[in-house]
């Protein structure tokens, strides 16, 4: 199943397929025109104020075939395998060749020190080649002081992009550039929309929504329209829904896997999927409290929120996809998750999901012996058969 | 504070400080118990939580990280770590923050063996707390702590935690008087806010009510603690050879750190500087051959305290720094408490974690501390499952060595005993000293 021939057919999955898979392709260009280039590391940090500021945000990635020499020597082995990866590539020099600048936001505590190592390596090493970091420091508890101190933070961001930018950035380019946003993820709702009928796989759909960070919001959401467009004449996938929570999954490897072995993956709640487009930035507030409102209020992520809110998180998610099965899949030292999932197991399985728990899983997945027999067991027990 | 297991250990203490200490601390959760079977509401805070509030409402509290240590010292987590596999967690995490929550789980905690009429919990089991505070200075932590909060039928109470952008090198210089140079304004603002929180949260909860002046005169007490143990972390600092070790300032101050606030702790730090003072005046030495001064970072190894004392005969090499004793002398001290006491409160907790955990201050404190106690040596302990305790090992390993002070880091688990080795891990220490230790300090003489 994974990427059907419908699709392949269909020219703009077609061009979001190529961007996906030439990621520097696009920033190289447009850095090559004189547009400054901004690297994100973290879900939560805001591309409206990137654009506005006329410059193009994309995400930080792994390179899993990449030897980690510089990793090694700086980083503990704490860090999970795949920010290992990332940090690779930031401070070996390989982004300091393609980004501007690097914004880091605290979406989980690993990335809070990758941006302490950083800030440190700059401070004690000025010579390496690595890019401007700022951070950004959101409150993902959900108190009136801490709307407020969003805010502020907000505003600090928004200095920051005004300086890379090399210019102010007015409210009315503020606007626009969100409501850019807000279309951008309406289209990638039509789009998990027809996931959800079973109209579109789970390896589809991170090509398209992936492929929205390496390139324009505009060029992106046209794309995702014309596949939606095309998608609802799709054949509809006949194998069991299931809902994927755990580790960003960056490139397809591991939903191939999975829904090679007969099983389709409806959504999921990493950063490189459905949660781009959780919440719109309110284009009736002002700019700032938007920013706050969109990002503090976005559905609870599995690092930054408590057992009881990733419990509802799940159960609601899980609701919304009609999936009859969950996948939890988390990655070698990252644990967090770990800690929600005898209680979000518990709560599936009273409301008759099917529920699949693989945690300290080695990065890539190729590297998890029996990785793919274990899928196939699953699918065949939720198809009716014995696993 | 791991004192039971410790003493029958081969770890051997002098002080009566630190049997004091232990004597009060049984005391003190005997009546804590008491206070929590007539009725009272009984709050379990993580460390880094500000539990001056709670000393100033006169809530009883517990620590986790003491609580977690006393479990060790028990000998409780091979159990308790069942318990949680039983109960579907991986046992593999956060072992040092997970222990209570792991104990919750344990139907015997307040039960008596019938055999042995012997109590099965530590210390007789946690009392049942009503309260559970945290803050967010981790992505597990307050996960783990809603968990614990649930099992009890605790409220549960979170603190937020922000980054520091300002971070300028010389914390230990600024803290004491300057703190609004050593921090962004705002973090100190939403900090005081938070405390402001907390306490209508508190005053909800328990009917008490907060009175400043109590408070202020918490915060005083505090000064008045630590400021005897700077004294005794520059006496010990000056001495060659040291009246104490690790092994008997640990417990000594740790104890009493956790009763902060209180009249009995604050003279209990002005009677552990007499008594070692006492010890200089009659020229007493810990190890009378010592040679080498070794400085220890991370948390303390509570399962096994004698470790610290084995390279004592064989090299008369003797751990004399850990960050115990000398957080309390530099980290906790805010002046002029009355111009406005819950902003020096904010002053304290928010850069706690920050000076052992966030490079550069982690780093350049050691350096200033290794400096200052004359050290030869530096064995780092890195925890295996801890995020928070992830905290630039190589930039602290790299800042010392550019200084001259041989780094020694190696993996171990502070509760779990399952994870240490005394054999290896004394290897490991034995090697560095004869490899390192030894032959910098003999380079350094000649050069002298
Ligand atoms: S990551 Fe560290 S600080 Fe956080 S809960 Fe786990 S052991 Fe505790």
């Amino acid at each position: 199943m994974t990427i059907r021939q419908c699709a392949l057919d269909c020219e703009a999955f077609a061009q979001l397929k190529h961007i996906y898979e030439n990621r520097e392709e696009i920033p190289a260009k447009m850095r090559a025109d004189g547009v400054k280039v901004i690297g994100k590391l973290g879900c939560d940090v805001p591309d409206e104020l990137i654009i506005a500021g006329g410059m193009l945000p994309v995400q930080i990635y792994a390179d899993p075939e990449k030897e980690l020499k510089e990793t090694n020597v700086y980083l503990e082995y704490a860090f999970d395998p795949m920010v290992r990866a990332q940090f690779e590539k930031i401070v070996d020099g390989t982004y300091a060749g393609q980004i501007d600048a690097l914004a880091i936001s605290n979406s989980t505590d690993v990335l809070i020190r990758i941006y302490l190592y950083l800030r440190e390596l700059h401070r004690v090493e000025p010579d390496k080649a690595i890019p401007e970091v700022e951070f950004i420091d959101w409150l993902f508890t959900r108190k009136p002081m801490h709307e407020a101190r969003n805010e502020l933070i907000a505003k600090i961001f928004w200095e920051t992009a005004e300086r890379w930018a090399g210019r102010n950035i007015t409210e009315g380019e503020f606007f626009e550039a969100a409501k850019l946003c807000n279309d951008n993820k309406a289209a990638l709702r039509r789009m998990q929309a027809l996931r959800c009928e079973g109209r579109i796989s789970g390896c589809e759909a991170l090509v398209i929504i992936g492929a929205g960070f390496f390139m324009e919001k505009a060029a992106h959401t046209e794309l995702v329209n014309t596949v939606a467009d095309a998608a609802a004449q799709w054949p509809v996938i006949d194998a069991p829904k299931v809902f994927f929570t755990g580790s960003n999954q960056e490139d397809t490897s591991l939903y191939e896997m999975i829904e090679n072995a007969g099983l389709l993956i409806a959504s999921e709640d990493h950063d490189w999927g459905a949660r781009v487009y959780d919440r719109d930035v309110n284009l009736d507030f002002t700019p700032v409290r938007g920013l706050a409102d969109c990002y503090m209020l976005r559905e609870f992520s599995g690092k930054k929120a408590f057992v009881s809110q990733r419990v509802a998180a799940l159960n609601r998610e899980v609701t919304q996809t009609g999936a009859e099965g969950v996948i939890f899949y988390t990655n070698q030292y990252e644990e967090a998750a770990s800690w929600d999932y005898p209680s979000q197991k518990e709560s599936l399985e009273a409301a008759g999901r099917r529920t699949f728990g693989l945690f300290k899983m080695l990065w890539p997945c190729d590297r998890n012996e029996g990785l793919a027999d274990a899928f196939a067991g699953l699918a065949k027990s939720m198809k009716g058969g014995t696993d | 504070m791991a004192e039971e297991k410790v003493s029958k250990s081969a770890a051997v203490k002098k002080l009566q400080a630190t049997a004091e200490a232990s004597a009060y601390q049984k005391a003190w959760f005997a009546d804590l118990k008491k206070r929590v079977e007539a009725g009272e509401d009984f709050a379990y805070l993580n460390a880094d939580v500000p539990l001056e509030v709670l000393r100033a409402m006169d809530i009883p509290f517990v620590v986790n990280q003491w609580w977690a240590a006393i479990c060790g010292a028990k000998r409780m987590t091979r159990k308790y770590f069942g318990l949680l596999r039983d109960a579907g967690y991986r046992d593999d995490l956060c072992s040092y923050c997970a222990t209570a929550f792991a104990e919750s789980l344990d139907p015997d905690d307040h039960k008596i063996d019938p055999e042995t009429g012997k109590e099965l919990g530590p210390w007789g089991g946690l009392p049942t707390p009503t309260i559970a505070i945290t803050r967010l200075t981790c992505d597990c932590q307050s996960k783990i702590f809603e968990l614990f909060a649930k099992n009890h039928g605790a409220d549960f109470y979170v603190i937020e935690n922000t980054i520091a952008r300002k971070a300028p090198l010389n914390w230990f210089e600024l803290d004491e008087d300057r703190w609004e140079e050593l921090y962004d304004e705002d973090r100190l603002d939403a900090a005081v806010w938070e405390l402001k929180e907390l306490i209508k949260f508190l005053e909800h909860k328990t009917g008490k009510t907060f009175d400043m002046n109590k408070f202020k005169e918490v915060m005083e007490l505090i000064n008045e603690q630590e400021g005897w143990y700077k004294k005794l972390r520059d006496l010990i600092a000056e001495c060659h050879p040291v009246p104490v070790t690790v092994v008997d300032t640990i417990n000594a101050v740790m104890q009493a750190q956790w009763q902060r606030g209180t009249r009995w702790a604050a003279d209990h730090a002005r009677r552990l500087y007499e008594e070692v003072k006492a010890l200089v005046d009659k020229g007493e030495a810990a190890v009378p051959n010592e040679k080498y001064r070794l400085m220890w970072l991370g948390r303390g190894i509570w399962t096994d305290f004698a470790f610290y004392q084995r390279f004592e005969q064989k090299y008369g090499a003797v751990f004399i720094w850990t960050m115990y004793l000398a957080m309390g002398a530099d980290a906790y001290i805010r002046n002029h408490v009355e111009k406005d006491p819950l902003r020096a409160l904010a002053a304290r907790y928010i850069g706690m974690e920050d000076f052992l955990h966030m490079p550069p201050w982690n780093s350049q404190w050691y350096i200033q501390q290794a400096k200052q106690n004359d050290i030869d040596g530096v064995v780092y302990m890195v925890p295996e499952n801890c995020m928070q305790a992830v905290e630039g090992s190589y930039f602290i390993k790299k800042a010392l060595e550019e200084k001259g002070y041989p780094v020694l880091i190696f993996k171990a688990d502070p509760v779990d005993e399952r994870k240490w080795n005394a054999e290896t891990m004394g290897g490991l220490v034995d090697k560095f000293i004869e490899t390192r230790v030894i032959p910098n300090k003999d380079s350094k003489e000649k050069e002298k």
